[in-house]
């Protein structure tokens, strides 16, 4: 019975999803009439699902000795490693699940209103649908593979919900660049699997954490690494903060539900979940610290000085989250996991009532910045300029990355291209020198004086013409090509090399051999 | 009766008699409908063959064997195991995709264009199921005329010319290679047994062989298949013929990599002991062209070489797992190829039906698509996030099984399979935002319809297999499982 409802949490939402967007790509969903269609199927399934997780979780309150993970079957097996589907977990998951299945039910009922004859009202119920089923899933799955699922399509939501006015460059701009910084962290959280299964070849939660007190320290450490490099990317830690201000891009409904309420918790959840493996790796403990203490800093140095409602809630939420990210780092998990559940809450609510307070105070002016922060120019400046991070985070990753991609095309073209179409300028100069014997050939066939070159018959023709053609072959290149070529191209083999040794002294080279010989020491 | 029908001829020989057949059809109408026709009717052939198939059996199924040349003792042998009975479908569905997506078009001598399609079908399904050598290498060969014409004739650029010759040199060199090989199996074999000469695989599989021969037989073959597969620095065809090909045919080129099924089924097995010492080296080659060609692909502003240059890219991701000759690994890379046929050859499809609408693949000229093509940006987002491996999708199931594979014997290169995917992510979500989303940059041609139902259709159901491949990966995974842990085993002793 219990494995029954505990499917059916992230199935419900899902199964609404799937049919929203099908209705929608077949063309039936369209105007106002539908919205009401529309509504009724993502809240209902919603609040089903919501009631599946309260009953559950008070279920597991009455009697905590049958709470239990349940096993559906085996996704994956290859050899003797096996991939299950299992929800459950302990009551910290249920209350979890149930909250953020509250959380979703309020945003949705909300949006009923609140998106009313907005252009994509279908596409944001349908993106809201699977998100809960996402977010539902991820902190019920007790296995990596399973959250890792419903992380990936929470970030897809995310996306596509930045997205939601896609007509305008910026929208458009923000959620790319959003969905590949996310990809840091997915990349941290599979190969935090991919290790995971070789080492303990299990991905169950509770094995990994169970047995990493059997691993070596240092594979801990890599292990835990991972998961936190996942967490810190997902819950906007320094220095991958800047993505949270590209995302309040969307509609307020999903600003609400993915960086207010629900989404950007799954990064904390992902370090309660694993505290076992975490307090192995002390290294990792004092990382999350500081990145936490860090982000708290800089994002309230940074929201003293905006002016705008989203972006302010934006800077107090990521200031919040390192304050769990402190809790966490330091060890006390229980603080953190209510911090998340009452920050979830609040901040759900201040985010979905930003819009009224701008409609309410639209005539007045803006409060001035406070008097000693206007006094301190520099001070002011780094607040304005949010400690120009994205700029140097650009300046470090993605313009030497970019440089590198066009040195290589230029390889691509100049040396690598060539060597495969050597012949091909070869088979050119063939072709028109064919051409223009044939022509010569031509000509002179119509002269009856010149008998020498005429021959006969369709024999006589083809050697005539194989004899101009290979003639003029041996004059171009062999007699008269290869002399004079040879000096230019050492001339140019010069040029090449002295470039190269140019290239090579550029600091992104340095830098990239570095990281490739550390890689080696690494490997070996 | 089933049992006596020899089924795997009939998979290759039908192709060519439908080919032979179009010579009576005057229509063009006539002409596509007989097309359809014999690319449904092959499907359900190799379907057959597949129900016919036994997973539990590790080895050859099938047997078909009659002495062909006597004198050199060649056998006109085939047969199919688990590694490449997915294969036949695979080839099968891409061709009739392929068909309902020139639906539309109305191309020159279309009888020809057609024939050749078919004959390329057929040398292809071949390829496949040949296990004499020699067999293997003729149906090798004859894959060339069918791509050189179809690129020289029907191409889309104006070099195609060009294209279809560099196409054919770079094949003809990479054949030579192979033969080479093949006369050196053939000959160990005649210096063991008393001068009786053997082209039949499973003969040769079990003829031992001296360390020396056996580097210099897997470089051969690992250079003869490089070249198709295609792997650096031999790769640069490939984005040549997708510039200048015709889409429907680069569908095949990038779907179905005949390069990377011959590492798998000859290079390695013939020559185990030299392929486990090279395969540091080969791991390092596939994790450079992982890089190399994603950098790449970073700075394509065109969709067929951004397809081109992802292909190779993953060719490379390919590469590695192989060179980890692990069962995860070796089950994602198969696993991973029939995404190919799937995956890839379904976006250079719609990269078709871009340039049918608007002349043109290029970021320069396309801009706010998706407002006046809902269905065809639906379609390209969902086949793109397949391509990068989301959950729900045989991409995302294929790369799992290989990064587990590949973490297990080379950690670190792990995490650098981890970093091409960030840059997959970096060169597909641009194109992606850049072409489709933003506003509209040639309102006039907005007018240009969506996508036909039949467009739509064919995409859906590559779309349905992949979904199906990433929610219930057993079902292929099982077919597959025990003739890999015979290749496994094979290599291991």
């Amino acid at each position: 019975m219990m494995a029954q409802l505990l499917v059916l949490i992230p199935l419900l939402p899902l199964l609404a999803a799937v049919l929203l967007a099908l209705l929608q790509l077949a063309g039936r969903m369209n105007g106002d009439g539908a919205e009401k269609v529309t509504a009724a199927i993502a809240v209902s399934a919603m609040a089903l699902s919501s009631l599946a997780a309260s009953t559950v979780l008070i279920a597991g309150w009455l009697h905590p000795e049958r709470l239990e993970v349940h096993h559906y079957g085996n996704w994956l097996a290859i050899g003797n490693w096996q991939i299950a589907f299992q929800l459950g977990g302990g009551l910290f998951n249920l209350s979890l699940a149930a909250l953020f299945a509250l959380l979703l039910l309020i945003v949705m009922r909300f949006s009923v209103n609140y998106m009313h004859r907005e252009a994509g009202f279908h596409r944001l119920f349908a993106l809201l649908s699977l998100l809960a089923a996402a977010m539902l899933l991820l902190v019920l799955s007790a296995n990596a593979v399973f959250t890792f699922i419903g992380w990936e399509f929470a970030g897809l939501c995310s996306y596509s919900l930045i997205a939601y006015a896609y007509e305008r460059p910026t929208a458009a701009h923000n959620a790319t660049r959003v969905f590949i910084t996310n990809r840091i962290g997915d990349g941290g959280f599979l190969l935090a699997i991919a290790l995971a299964m070789v080492w303990l070849e299990s991905s169950d939660w509770q094995v990994i954490n169970q047995h990493a007190s059997d691993l070596d320290k240092v594979d801990v450490t890599i292990l835990a690494l991972c998961l936190a490099l996942a967490a810190l990317v997902k819950s906007v830690q320094l220095p991958f903060t800047p993505w949270l201000l590209r995302a309040m891009e969307g509609p307020t409904p999903s600003s609400a539900v993915f960086y207010g309420g629900v989404m950007i918790h799954a990064g904390v959840f992902l370090l309660i979940q694993n505290q076992l493996l975490l307090q192995q790796a002390p290294l990792v403990m004092t990382l999350l610290t500081v990145s936490g203490a860090l982000t708290a800093l800089y994002s309230y140095w940074s929201g003293l000085s905006q002016t705008d409602i989203k972006t302010a809630q934006a800077f107090a939420t990521s200031g919040q989250l390192g304050l769990m990210f402190i809790s966490c780092g330091l060890g006390y998990w229980q603080l953190a996991s209510w911090h998340l559940a009452a920050h979830a809450v609040v901040r759900c609510y201040l985010l979905l009532t930003a819009p009224s307070v701008m409609h309410n105070t639209a005539a007045q002016p803006v409060r001035p910045v406070a008097l000693w922060l206007s006094r301190c120019r520099w001070g002011f400046l780094l607040s304005l300029q949010r400690g120009w991070l994205e700029e140097t985070m650009d300046w470090i990753w993605v313009r030497p990355l970019s440089r590198i991609a066009k040195d290589m095309l230029s390889i691509e073209h100049k040396l690598v291209a060539p060597l495969l179409a050597a012949p091909a300028p070869l088979i050119r100069r063939i072709a028109s020198i064919a051409e223009q014997e044939e022509q010569k050939i031509g000509a002179r066939l119509h002269n009856d004086s010149d008998v020498f070159a005429q021959g006969s018959g369709l024999a006589g023709k083809l050697t005539q013409w194989a004899a101009a053609v290979s003639q003029r072959f041996e004059y171009q290149f062999i007699l008269y090509g290869i002399g004079r070529d040879s000096i230019r191209f050492g001339r140019k083999l010069g040029h090449a090399a002295n470039r190269i040794e140019q290239l090579l002294l550029q600091p992104r080279y340095i830098t990239l051999f570095v990281l490739i010989s550390l890689l080696i020491v690494l490997g070996s | 009766m089933l049992n006596n029908l020899p089924l795997l001829s009939l998979c290759w020989l039908w192709p060519l008699l439908a080919a032979l057949l179009l010579v009576l059809i005057r229509e063009t109408e006539w002409l596509k409908r007989w097309l359809l026709l014999a690319a449904l009717i092959e499907l359900l052939l190799t379907l057959l063959v597949v129900w016919q198939f036994n997973p539990a059996d590790a080895g050859w199924q099938l047997q078909e064997q009659r002495l062909w040349i006597s004198s050199l003792n060649i056998h006109y042998q085939l047969a199919v195991d688990g590694i490449s009975v997915g294969f036949l479908p695979a080839t099968a569905l891409l061709t009739l995709m392929v068909v309902l997506a020139g639906w539309h078009a109305e191309p020159r001598l279309p009888r020809l264009h057609f024939g050749l399609l078919l004959a390329l079908q057929a040398a292809t399904v071949g390829v496949f199921i040949a296990t004499d050598l020699v067999l293997f290498f003729v149906f090798w060969e004859l894959t060339l005329p069918p791509i050189a014409l179809l690129i020289g004739l029907w191409g889309q650029g104006s070099e195609r010319l060009f294209a279809a010759s560099l196409y054919t040199l770079t094949m003809l060199a990479g054949g030579v290679l192979l033969l080479f090989a093949i006369v050196l199996l053939a000959i160990n074999h005649a210096d063991l047994h008393q001068g009786a000469l053997s082209f039949s695989l499973p003969d040769l599989l079990a003829t031992p062989l001296t360390l020396a021969r056996q580097h210099w037989l897997f470089g051969l073959l690992f250079l003869g298949f490089a070249v198709k597969a295609p792997l650096p620095p031999f790769h640069s065809w490939l984005p040549v013929v997708a510039m200048q090909g015709p889409t429907q045919l680069t569908a095949v080129l990038l779907g179905l990599k005949l390069g990377l099924y011959g590492l798998i089924r000859f290079a390695i097995p013939l020559a185990p002991q030299a392929a486990e010492q090279h395969s540091d080296a080969l791991a390092v080659l596939g994790v450079v062209t992982l890089v190399y060609a994603a950098l790449l692909a970073l700075r394509q502003t065109n969709l067929r070489s951004l397809l081109a240059y992802a292909s190779i890219s993953h060719v490379g991701l390919v590469l590695l797992a192989l060179a980890a000759f692990n069962q995860q690994a070796m089950q994602g890379a198969v696993m991973q190829l029939l995404n190919f046929a799937l995956i890839a050859a379904s976006l250079m499809l719609l990269a078709g039906m871009l340039y049918q609408r608007f002349g043109s693949n290029d970021l320069l000229h396309l801009g706010g698509l998706a407002k006046p093509l809902p269905r065809m940006a639906t379609l390209f987002f969902a086949l793109v996030f397949a391509g990068l491996g989301i959950p729900g999708s045989s991409g995302f199931v294929a790369e799992l099984l290989m990064l587990l594979g590949i973490a297990q014997d080379f950690p670190v290169l792990a995490a650098v399979v981890l970093f091409s995917a960030l840059l997959a992510a970096a060169y597909w979500l641009n194109y992606l935002q850049q072409a489709f989303w933003g506003p509209l940059k040639q309102p006039a041609l907005a007018a240009t319809g969506d996508l036909l139902p039949n467009e739509a259709a064919l995409l859906s159901i590559a779309l349905l297999l992949i979904l199906l491949g990433g929610l219930l990966p057993q079902l292929l995974l099982t077919t597959q499982a025990p003739a890999i842990a015979a290749w496994l085993q094979l290599i291991k002793l």
